[in-house]
């Protein structure tokens, strides 16, 4: 888990050290990881397999959960949990089995709160994994918008 | 004679005549679904949000595959957007798109 997202550029000692604060699920396929809306008290590291994100949509009259994103290994679900107001904002579950990796907020912040270093370089890690996200769904967005101008003035 | 052959003649005339009707009314159908689409889609341009399409034509893609179409259009659209990120251009950013969802 050198390669994680969140721990990148930390020592492998260091790294070694956050990821014992953390807890291994196994999770079959299809298996719920977190829910829209739930309570967010820890982030997880894909350390093998396919998480699915998902929002929910109506679809003929139907509410369905829709694919909006996929993470695979070494990438970071659920930073809801390191961000107020602490509520995930997508459902999350896997898309074959996968191995996470939980790392719960309290015993993050007790360790960076003993480390100040180590949580710096997480955080800015963080602050890339968000700021990718946006700029990434606002491309998309845009896309969207561009063939909705297309459509209304064809 | 004559008269046997007129007949004869009458009655194919009729027969050619009932199958150009029948087939004519037979055409009708799609030709009344293709307006309703078009019409739907005019429409959307001054007043509805998304074009209503007629229920016919709506319900002809089973939920499961238009489920699987808007997947592969979120994975298309993300791809393309990661495009656009890896190296910033105008051009990348409205690439086109081959998603069944939007052609």
């Amino acid at each position: 888990m050198t390669d994680a997202d969140l721990l990148k550029g930390l020592p492998a000692a260091e790294v070694e050290q956050v990821l014992a604060l953390g807890q291994r699920m196994l999770l079959t396929s299809g298996a719920e990881l977190f829910h829209l809306g739930d309570t967010a008290d820890s982030i997880y590291l894909v350390s093998r397999g396919r998480i699915r994100l998902t929002l929910p949509m109506q679809v003929r009259n139907r509410q369905e959960d829709v694919l909006v994103e996929e993470q695979s290994s070494g990438q970071s679900v659920g930073w809801s949990a390191l961000t107020p107001p602490y509520r995930f904002t997508l459902t999350a579950s896997a898309e074959i089995e996968t191995e996470v990796i939980a790392l719960r907020r309290d015993a993050l912040n007790s360790y960076f709160a003993a480390h100040p270093d180590t949580g710096y370089a997480v955080s800015l890690n963080l602050a890339g994994i968000i700021g990718q996200r946006l700029q990434l769904f606002q491309a998309m967005w845009l896309r969207e918008i561009q063939r909705m101008v297309e459509s209304r003035c064809a | 004679m004559e008269m046997l052959l007129m007949g004869a003649v009458l009655a194919m005339f009729g027969l050619a005549v009932s199958c150009l009707a029948f087939g004519a009314a037979t055409r009708e159908e799609p030709v009344r679904e293709l307006e309703a689409v078009k019409a739907a889609a005019v429409n959307a341009r001054f007043f509805a949000d998304i074009p209503p399409l007629p229920v016919a034509v709506h319900n002809r893609v089973p939920i499961e595959a238009l489920l699987l179409q808007i997947e592969n259009h979120v994975r298309l659209e993300h791809a393309a957007a990661e495009c656009f990120l890896e190296s910033p251009d105008p051009s990348r950013l409205h690439s086109r798109t081959i998603s069944a969802l939007v052609n």
